[in-house]
């Protein structure tokens, strides 16, 4: 049984991988076109949309709004998951399951629905505050996948180490910062990378609580979308999947993250 | 001599003494600090603390808006905007008896299940390469199907787009093949279907090979030597025996799928909306709260039935087959 994948699902599983980076690939492709319009196969070469794109205001804006936003949402989720992460993992807290029930319960709901449910909220209150109200909306998004992420690392850790630790002398704050840390640490990074991308991709949230002057990219992409013909569109996709790219190898580089772990 | 050197001792020692006593009594508070955080640690009320902030967030800003939302649906509209009077079914009856609302309600199901339905064929030959595979081709697939998760939806809709669209990849592709007239697929369902198959795969993915990933080997290798073809393998060994992962992925699916915004939008155009079009026009077009709430607590509800429906059939119908099996 050493052969236990068959020659004709390598080739099936070869045709459905390319059918699946194709969408990825095409865009790439129009975007060198030297034609006002999209055309495929592409016709001359040029790189005159990149540089349109990049010397575009609201394109850079809308990249920087969202950086800054996801950011926000990560650090926020991050002060409030880790901590309820630990509460949940560490501590009996009675009527654990409601709690569990009621922070998994945003990933069951539809993200556009979550999305009109708030901003039902605010007008009802009156409240105008975009960019909080963003971070707020993100952060219900977000948050369950923080505290799942950072849950599953904290019941990894190995308690015996922490009480040799103990008995060897290391006060509270020592175990904590030598010991647990260095067990939690990849849970904590999964799960805030994995809130940046949720956040920094996020459409279904910000098309109700976006104004002009915070829009973020994934809106500025879809009105570009609607409005423009020329491979300009197919540029910025391309810079979007350049950027995914750089994303991926950061996460399995630098932070010695699988993708499949960050997926899980 | 003695007796002068222990006169000498103190005097030269004074110093190490101080310091010893501050160190002791940096000590016992250091020791004091670690029974208060000990006490604080240990006892119920800091779990209740920690997880506190976070409950209070999802209650405030999840829980009440949503509950807030399904009131709404409840109530009847006065002339512009909110309104929050009296109780009445009214959206509802009307999201079901008008022809053209509930002409998409249909759609919505139709695709969501479509979707699952080619996501489960194209994820099958996928897991099984991720959890049979060896490590190459294991680690090669799953990087290729998580990978475009990273990519923006509407980047990877726009993907389509560009594939299908009239001077498209797939009408060259179509031409070489000599069919110079092809069908018009962009902004019509079949456009809608494939991108959320495509968008959506991953979901698919990831659960099955899990599921056959716990399948024991020698359960296989013991079909093939009692003479079982691959077919058979994977139909009668590997398919009933991963169906838990394909109830998750197919809930989770189906779920992402009806409540997609952006690609039917941008594959469907005005010609194919889903309830997510529906819901964004009548809030924020027609300014009609309480029929945008209806149609998303139907949402909501479609949601949970379908996660109920794929796992309960699921689980029912495999605890028979292991319990026949014992």
């Amino acid at each position: 049984m050493n052969e236990t994948v068959s020659l004709p699902l390598k080739i099936t599983v070869g045709i459905i991988l390319a059918l699946v980076v194709a969408p990825l690939f095409v865009p790439v492709l129009m975007s060198i076109s030297d034609t006002p319009y999209i055309v495929f196969p592409p016709q001359g070469f040029t790189l005159k949309w990149y540089g349109e794109v990049l010397a575009n205001h609201e394109a850079r804006g809308s990249f920087l709004f969202s950086l800054e936003l996801a950011t926000i949402v990560t650090v926020v989720s991050l002060l409030l998951g880790v901590p309820c992460a630990a509460g949940l993992t560490r501590y009996r807290v009675p009527g654990q399951d409601a709690v569990l029930g009621l922070i998994l319960s945003p990933l069951i709901v539809p993200l556009i629905v979550t999305g009109v449910a708030l901003l039902q909220v605010f007008a009802l209150m009156g409240w105008r505050a975009t960019l909080m109200q963003l971070v707020i909306g993100h952060t219900v998004v977000c948050l369950p996948y923080v505290i799942r992420s950072v849950s599953a690392s904290l019941l990894l850790v190995n308690r015996n180490l922490e009480d040799a630790a103990a008995v060897l002398g290391a006060s509270p704050h020592v175990v904590a910062m030598k010991v647990i840390w260095p067990q939690v640490r990849p849970g904590i990074l999964a799960g805030g990378t994995f809130c940046f991308i949720v956040s920094f991709d996020d459409y279904p949230v910000s098309m109700w609580l976006a104004d002009g002057n915070h829009f973020p990219v994934p809106l500025y992409l879809y009105t570009v979308i609607e409005r423009s013909f020329d491979p300009s569109i197919a540029a910025i996709a391309s810079l979007m999947i350049f950027f995914a790219l750089l994303l991926v190898l950061v996460i399995e580089k630098v932070f010695g993250l699988s993708l499949a772990r960050l997926a899980s | 001599m003695s007796h002068t050197e222990s006169i000498d001792v103190p005097e030269r020692v004074t110093p190490h003494v101080t310091k010893l006593r501050a160190n002791a009594k940096a000590g016992a508070f250091a020791q004091r600090t670690a029974k208060v955080w000990e006490l604080a640690t240990g006892t119920r009320m800091a779990g209740y603390l920690l997880v506190a902030p976070a409950v209070l967030f999802l209650a405030v800003w999840f829980v009440w808006p949503v509950l807030t939302m399904v009131h709404l649906s409840l109530t009847s509209r006065v002339v512009e905007g909110v309104s929050v009077e009296g109780f009445t079914l009214e959206n509802y009856v009307r999201l079901f008896s008008s022809d053209l609302y509930f002409r998409i309600l249909l759609r919505t199901v139709r695709i969501a299940l479509l979707t699952s339905l080619f996501a489960a064929l194209f994820a099958y030959p996928l897991a099984i390469a991720i959890a049979r595979g060896g490590p190459t081709l294991a680690r090669l697939v799953t990087i290729t199907i998580l990978a475009p998760l990273l990519v923006n939806v509407v980047v990877r809709s726009y993907g389509w787009q560009t594939i299908l669209n009239k001077t498209g990849a797939l009408a060259w592709v179509l031409k070489m093949f000599g069919i110079s007239n092809p069908p018009v697929l962009l902004y019509t369902e079949w456009a809608v279907l494939i991108a959320c198959v495509h968008v959506y795969l991953p979901f698919m993915v990831m659960p099955i090979a899990g599921a056959i990933g716990r399948i024991d080997r020698s359960v296989e290798e013991a079909a093939r030597v009692a003479g079982a073809t691959r077919l058979a393998v994977l139909m009668r060994v590997m398919l009933p025996l991963s169906l838990p992962g394909l109830a998750v992925g197919a809930s989770l699916v189906f779920s992402l799928s009806a409540a997609a915004y952006v690609t039917p939008q941008i594959l469907g155009g005005n010609f194919s909306p889903l309830l997510g079009t529906l819901i964004e026009q009548q809030i924020l077009t027609l300014n009609d709260w309480p029929f945008g709430a209806a149609i998303s607590t139907l949402l909501i509800a479609l949601v949970l039935a379908s996660n109920l429906i794929f796992l309960k059939l699921v689980s029912r119908r495999f605890a028979r087959w292991t319990a026949g099996a014992r």
